[in-house]
């Protein structure tokens, strides 16, 4: 991690018009993340976190304040092919193989077939699915399929890693081995990853920072330092750290 | 053939089978009880299965039989019917298509299409005919129309099935439209598509057969017509009863035979693994079964 | 801090969305008519007046013989609505027998299945010998010839339909009923009935259309055995107006025949949305 910031988010606000009825998502939300940083946005449900993360996507765009990427509009960090998503659901073509699924965003930027099928199996490698590349998504198990989202979202070597709630449908022995296998993935490639989850314990672990948001308007009410040692383990989970770091996070959510 | 045979005799092929035979066996006790109180030509009624079988190799003139004449009419109205399917299929097709690019042109088309599905095309056939002038045209543009509206519907139901986070992956992968519909908006509608064409085939079939009653020549509907007139024997009408029958179900069968080679042949050959290696399991354990006893 | 928003695009408001949503298909439509009218979409396809007539010019026709026009609109609505009720009524019935038997039950609706890719209104002359020998009465006859026909297929579309809503139950729903211990009767009153209610609305959907279509198209077949009756419905007015060249008349009975077709589908429609209505999606 170094100290040069990659995303810049300044007093952005979002203002939904439903139905006559104007409804604030997030409010003045300032925030800086580093490069190479994992950082966590945590919140129930209503706290803008996944309004926020899709600001930074160019998927929405904020009704007041700034988003900049690397310098760039959140547009022009899109085309420049600088994200890498990853969703609740994997979001696969069941019609094609694995490997096919990860080679997809490669077919679009127009790499050879060669080039597309190596850097494929690259990604398969790295996720620990090398020998599923050929089976389609229906014969992988949820947690399987999860990981080739990852492997896929990862295929252009994009800046930044954007997860919504990337393992919040999975079971928790899923959940936990997939949160190794991330760390070591971020560790390895150092990204930037944004994470989207309403799972106090898994920000804490996953993460150097967590942005705490808070519903009704959504706003950032705390950013809470993580400050347990690199690389995180097994062990740390049941750590006494771990769990005052959990109550310092429960503790500063506002108004629920 | 070999699979059919399969078929009929699993378990479930042979339910059918019996089914069938109930049928044919209710069949038989109503020809005979009409038979038995209809004095008056009771083959205009309900004759007996095996009359009509016997028909097949009855003569109506000197080169011909009855089964031959209704063959050649077939032929006639399948032609005319697949092409009216081609062209409904390209223009359900093209209309979907546009429908999901445009955001005007579906609020256009939407209520349209809605009120193609209520007024009933078919009994608009004689102005068509009057329309068109001609019998064949007729037949192509009934066809057409009724293939048109099932396989618009579906594709435009195949393309919103299509998951908002979909969307959002391709956006954010910057694909530009043509990428977005070779591959992902095409390959997610083409089930629906398929599902659209199994629908419209027998109606396509149904339609041309109806529309040739309206005039005199070629077709089955008119041969149909021309039995029922005592024109000729009524057993051709018994026939084009039977092979129109099986022509709606064979052409809706055909069309999942292609869907099965083509789109379905991924998750259908997928399941049929996955069937394939249960089956292969469930012997494993037969045969563990076997050698510990 | 909070900084005055832009007022959206004209484009992106949500009125936008639903004032286009009427206005475009009401001016395509107007457009079409002003065509029609002036005759220029004669001169785009190549035919004459003659053949199809000017909106105004069957509006003149459907003015002045309104009495007749509804007297064969009679005949041809009584037979679809009898038709559909008793068919339908008939299909559910074999779909609750179907769903009793298993295997059996299913093996028979796939055969009940294959009727609807038969041209069953080819039938109807058939149907219309039949019924000879019990009456002598033509209209009778052709009423229940349709009758007999419709059955038939809303049968077929009503049967395949609510066998699905009687057996495809929502996960564990059966699991629930066992564990009240509640018989087979129960859990058919209680869980598979209102679960076949949505399917019961989606046949009748597929075979409202169908039976209008079938009751028209019969009285082509009807017709070329009978020769003439006493009160024929509208497929036979239009067909033999068009034998006569009367088209400005066959078109306000196919102007008949439409307006019969959407006025039905829009009740049922109504009566879905009011009997779901509690069903969310």
């Amino acid at each position: 991690m170094t100290d040069e910031y990659i995303i810049d988010i300044n007093h952005a606000s979002k203002v939904f018009n439903n139905q006559k009825k104007e409804v604030t998502a997030l409010s003045d939300v300032s925030l800086r993340i580093r490069k190479g940083e994992f950082i966590s946005l945590l919140g129930p449900s209503g706290c803008g976190k996944t309004t926020l993360l899709r600001m930074i996507a160019d998927l929405i765009k904020p009704s007041s304040g700034s988003v900049t990427v690397d310098g760039q509009t959140p547009r022009e960090a899109r085309l420049a092919r600088k994200y890498g998503m990853v969703f609740q659901s994997p979001v696969l073509y069941e019609w094609r193989t694995i490997i096919r699924n990860v080679e997809l965003p490669l077919e679009i930027i127009k790499l050879g077939r060669e080039e597309r099928r190596e850097c494929a199996m690259k990604m398969l490698e790295l996720v620990g699915l090398r020998d599923f590349a050929d089976h389609y998504p229906s014969q992988l198990s949820g947690g399987m399929q999860q990981r080739v989202g990852i492997a896929r979202a990862l295929a252009l070597n994009p800046q930044i890693l954007l997860m919504d709630e990337p393992f919040s449908a999975l079971d928790e022995f899923t959940r936990e081995k997939l949160h190794e296998d991330l760390l070591s993935i971020w560790r390895r490639t150092n990204k930037t990853i944004v994470f989207v989850t309403h799972n106090i314990s898994e920000s804490v672990y996953l993460s150097d920072r967590v942005c705490v948001l808070s519903p009704h308007p959504g706003r950032l009410s705390a950013v809470v330092d993580v400050d347990l040692p690199r690389p995180r383990t097994a062990e740390m989970r049941s750590s006494p750290e771990l769990a005052s770091l959990v109550e310092r996070v429960r503790g500063s959510f506002e108004g629920i | 053939m070999k699979n059919f045979i399969k078929r009929l005799t699993s378990k479930n092929g042979w339910v059918l089978f019996v089914w069938l035979a109930a049928l044919a066996a209710v069949w038989e006790i109503g020809a005979t009880v009409i038979g038995a109180t209809v004095r008056n030509h009771p083959e205009y009624i309900l004759p007996h299965l095996w009359q009509i079988a016997a028909s097949v190799v009855q003569p109506v003139s000197d080169t011909q039989t009855i089964f031959g004449l209704v063959m050649v009419n077939a032929w006639a109205t399948l032609s005319r019917a697949l092409v009216g399917f081609l062209i409904g299929m390209a223009a359900g097709f093209v209309l979907a298509l546009l429908m999901s690019l445009s955001r005007a042109v579906e609020k256009i088309a939407f209520p349209y299409l809605m009120l193609i599905q209520m007024i009933p095309i078919l009994g608009m056939a004689p102005i068509v005919l009057s329309l068109t002038g001609d019998i064949g045209v007729s037949r192509i543009v009934i066809a057409a129309i009724l293939t048109f509206y099932p396989v618009a519907t579906n594709m435009l139901a195949g393309f919103r099935s299509v998951s908002r986070e979909k969307h959002e992956l391709m956006y954010s992968y910057a694909a530009n439209t043509f990428v977005k519909y070779v591959k992902m908006m095409l390959p997610s509608a083409l089930p629906y598509m398929f599902t659209g064409l199994k629908i419209a085939a027998p109606m396509a079939v149904t339609a041309s057969i109806l529309v040739d009653t309206l005039q005199g020549g070629v077709g089955l509907g008119c041969l149909l017509s021309q039995s029922l007139k005592h024109n000729t024997s009524i057993y051709a009408f018994w026939e084009i009863v039977f092979i129109s029958a099986a022509l709606g179900i064979l052409s809706a069968k055909l069309i999942g035979l292609i869907e099965s080679l083509t789109v379905g042949g991924r998750l259908s050959a997928l399941s049929g693994r996955l069937i394939r290696s249960a089956g292969k399991e469930k012997r494993y354990e037969k045969q563990a079964e076997k050698t510990e006893a | 801090m909070k900084s005055r928003q832009k007022k959206p695009k004209l484009s992106e408001r949500p009125m936008f969305e639903t004032v286009t949503s009427v206005l475009y298909p009401l001016l395509f439509g107007a457009v079409i008519f002003v065509l029609w009218e002036t005759e220029l979409l004669h001169r785009m396809i190549g035919t004459t007046e003659s053949i199809l007539p000017t909106p105004s010019h069957i509006a003149d026709i459907i003015a002045n013989n309104p009495s007749k026009l509804f007297g064969n609109l009679m005949m041809t609505m009584l037979p679809t609505l009898i038709g559909l009720a008793l068919g339908s009524l008939l299909g559910y019935g074999v779909a609750v027998l179907a769903a009793m038997f298993g295997r059996w039950g299913a093996g028979g609706l796939t055969i009940v299945s294959c009727f609807n890719a038969i041209p069953i209104v080819a039938l109807a002359p058939v149907f219309n010998n039949l019924i000879k020998t019990v009456t002598s009465d033509i209209t009778i006859r052709g009423l229940t010839a349709k009758v007999l026909v419709i059955i038939v297929m809303c049968m077929s579309s009503m049967s395949i339909n609510a066998y699905r809503g009687l057996t495809q139950l929502q996960p564990f729903g059966e699991d629930l009923m066992a564990t009240y211990g509640a018989d087979r009767k129960t859990v058919f009153l209680m869980l598979r009935l209102p679960n076949s209610l949505p399917y019961i609305f989606t046949a009748l959907k597929v075979s409202l259309p169908l039976s209008v279509i079938s009751s028209l198209v019969s009285e082509y077949f009807i017709d070329t055995v009978e020769g003439s009756q006493s009160r024929p419905g509208l497929g036979r007015m239009i067909r033999s107006n068009i034998l006569n060249a009367q088209y400005a008349t066959a078109w306000a009975y196919i102007t008949f025949a439409c307006a019969l077709g959407v006025a039905l589908y829009i009740v049922l429609m109504l009566i879905s949305k009011r009997v779901l209505k509690n069903r969310g999606k």
